[in-house]
């Protein structure tokens, strides 16, 4: 590094004023304080008011709303359900993912065909997903009971409670194909001779895969799980959708078992005008995803190998 | 499309095959086994929304679910455009994407060339901040933007995309910074000798540079706003509203229930764009995908 710049003369840094890197920089950093910071800030202000959208004669209340949030039940439950949901749907899907990575890197004809199969579902608006979904769990005319009533079960109600949260599930990992194309570029950039000396030395295909190829892609696999969470954590759109009507506004027609908590905060702000209530929650919620994080973070020391020193590339 | 091969800094993924062992013939024969009911698995929705989409209301509501409709009811399609204002709606999600897809990717590409080729006091922290906006759910802040421009006034116009747009995306910041740092410094060097401006090196070296780069961004932002439902639900009345909105609300029959076979016409037509779209430029939504999920 410090032969190169000094054959290149003057070092690159000084050949501009801060200024000029402000400049390049400004478009994201006012975007980022006007349109994230400011947002927050301002939900943490209404969250200490009973605002409700409309009216201007709100008041202060304090920390009313976070108290009354700590007894809310209904709140309670939909975070537990939220977190639940988080709890299942991640593993499946980076393993769903990293199996069928796994799957795609193996000598066979045809895989870029069956790698775009597998893909396409991620880019499918969710919309259309929510609607082609809806078609499959009908519970009369759907495909999937008539598939299961030929093995004799059902038929299912796939969109009522409780099978309702299973429906999301499958919804969900029909999408991990997302997931499977970062793994696949991963398993690609493994060096083929580190998994072949292993093999000279008789250790068996699993070992190879469990003790060579997953460490050394062990930070993708890291970067799938806390993004997966944080994915997981906000869903509020298929729950939406997937219920009855499948109109946004209908909340009350979301069945139990997949009422999330952002569809309890939509319910706060939207049907329920309470927009202090509401922000509490969004703010609660934005704590309990940052505890997560970090708390992922912190394990990730653990399993996590990093085999390039990563302030190398700085 | 010419786009000149230029070093890439993005990692895409190759289908091409590494040396190994050859395998047993019966072990191939259950990977394809696996491989297609996994396909069958993953397209099958696809299917079955074209099937629903091309029968009549009482093949769709028959019990036992019939699989084919006896004859294709591609009236379906012309009620799907008919019933409601399809064309406006298409209009609509059309002129927003287009809109955001062509802003952000430019504010993208200044921002990426800020934090890949220039320096500044705070350029690491604020990088850092950058990072972690990406792992900032945007729902938290999605609703407290609405109730703010709800008070100023913003709600129903275009203008949020436009301030979206403007304000650049992390995700597409990384994927332009990857890129950039990873052209030599001697072009830069050279048009500096020759009394360029940065400005300059920015727009006639760098971005004429990066057509895979803006492609891949455009196209990826397109199907962002093209796809979105809570962003056009929450910010614009029924009448001023995107395709996503319209086709999961608008299509009732007189009871107020879902037209099924008139809406899985309609969402099939919806999605067709963002299919040609994927299928044509597979590789460059990889790239976007792949280069900005490997590195944390």
């Amino acid at each position: 590094m410090a032969t190169e710049r000094a054959r290149r003369g003057r070092p690159s840094w000084k050949r501009h004023s801060s200024g000029t890197f402000y400049l390049f920089v400004s478009p994201w950093v006012l975007g980022f304080a006007l349109l994230t910071a400011l947002p927050l800030g301002y939900a943490l202000a209404i969250s200490l008011t009973n605002f409700n959208g409309r009216s201007d004669r709100w008041r202060w209340v304090g920390l009313r709303n976070y108290a009354e949030l700590m007894g809310d039940a209904e709140a309670i439950a939909s975070l537990v359900r939220t977190l639940a949901y988080t709890a299942i749907a991640v593993p499946l899907m980076v393993a769903g993912g990293l199996g069928l990575a796994v799957l795609l890197n193996q000598r066979l004809k045809a895989v870029g065909l069956f790698r775009t199969i597998f893909f396409l579902p991620s880019v499918v608006p969710i919309v259309a997903m929510a609607i082609m979904w809806k078609l499959i769990f009908n519970r009369d005319a759907g495909i999937l009971n008539a598939i299961l009533e030929k093995i004799s079960i059902g038929p299912i109600a796939w969109l009522v409670d409780p099978n309702a949260f299973y429906a999301l599930i499958i919804l969900t990992l029909w999408g991990l194909g997302g997931g499977m194309v970062i793994m696949l570029a991963a398993l690609q950039g493994v060096p083929a001779e580190l998994e072949e000396a292993a093999r000279v030395d008789g250790a068996t295909r699993w070992h190879v895969f469990r003790h060579v190829t997953v460490p050394i892609i062990s930070p993708v696999i890291f970067f799938q799980v806390v993004t997966g969470i944080i994915a997981s954590l906000q869903i509020i759109i298929q729950p939406l959708l997937l219920a009855q009507t499948g109109q946004v506004g209908n909340v009350g027609e979301v069945p139990e078992t997949t009422h999330l908590y952002m569809v309890q905060v939509y319910q706060e702000f939207f049907v329920n005008s309470r927009y202090g209530y509401g922000s509490a929650m969004l703010f609660v919620f934005f704590l309990v995803i940052l505890a997560i994080t970090l708390f992922v973070q912190r394990s990730s020391r653990l399993w996590v190998h990093y085999t390039v020193d990563r302030e190398a590339d700085r | 499309m010419t786009i000149t091969k230029i070093p890439t800094p993005a990692p895409t993924v190759s289908t091409r095959r590494r040396a190994r062992r050859p395998r047993r013939p019966a072990k191939t024969a259950g990977a394809y086994l696996l491989l297609m009911t996994l396909a069958i698995l993953f397209a099958g929705p696809f299917a079955w929304l074209v099937l629903a989409a091309l029968k009549t209301k009482a093949e769709w509501v028959s019990i036992p679910a019939k699989l084919l409709p006896e004859a294709p009811q591609w009236d379906n399609f012309t009620q799907a455009l008919t019933e409601i204002n399809f064309a406006a709606y298409l209009g609509n999600s059309m002129f927003l994407s287009f809109l955001y897809a062509i802003l952000v990717t430019f504010s993208s590409a200044a921002v990426g060339f800020g934090f890949a080729r220039l320096r500044g006091r705070g350029k690491r922290p604020l990088f850092v901040l950058l990072l972690s906006t990406m792992m900032l759910p945007q729902i938290l802040t999605l609703i407290p933007t609405y109730v703010l421009f709800a008070r100023v006034g913003l709600i129903n116009t275009y203008w949020p995309w436009v301030l979206w747009g403007l304000a650049a995306s992390p995700f597409l910041v990384f994927l332009f910074r990857q890129f950039f740092a990873g052209i030599p410094a001697e072009l830069e060097d050279a048009a500096i000798i020759d009394g360029c401006g940065y400005g300059r090196i920015f727009l006639q070296i760098f971005l004429p540079l990066s057509r895979p780069v803006l492609l891949t961004s455009f196209l990826l932002s397109f199907t962002w706003i093209w796809g979105d439902y809570l962003g056009p639900a929450l910010f614009l009345d029924p009448d001023q509203t995107t395709l996503s909105v319209a086709i999961s609300a608008f299509y009732l029959d007189p009871h107020g229930n879902p037209d099924s076979t008139v809406q899985a016409a309609a969402a099939a037509l919806y999605v067709v764009p963002v299919l040609v779209i994927f299928l044509f430029a597979q590789r460059y939504f990889i790239r976007g995908v792949v280069s900005s999920g490997l590195k944390g």
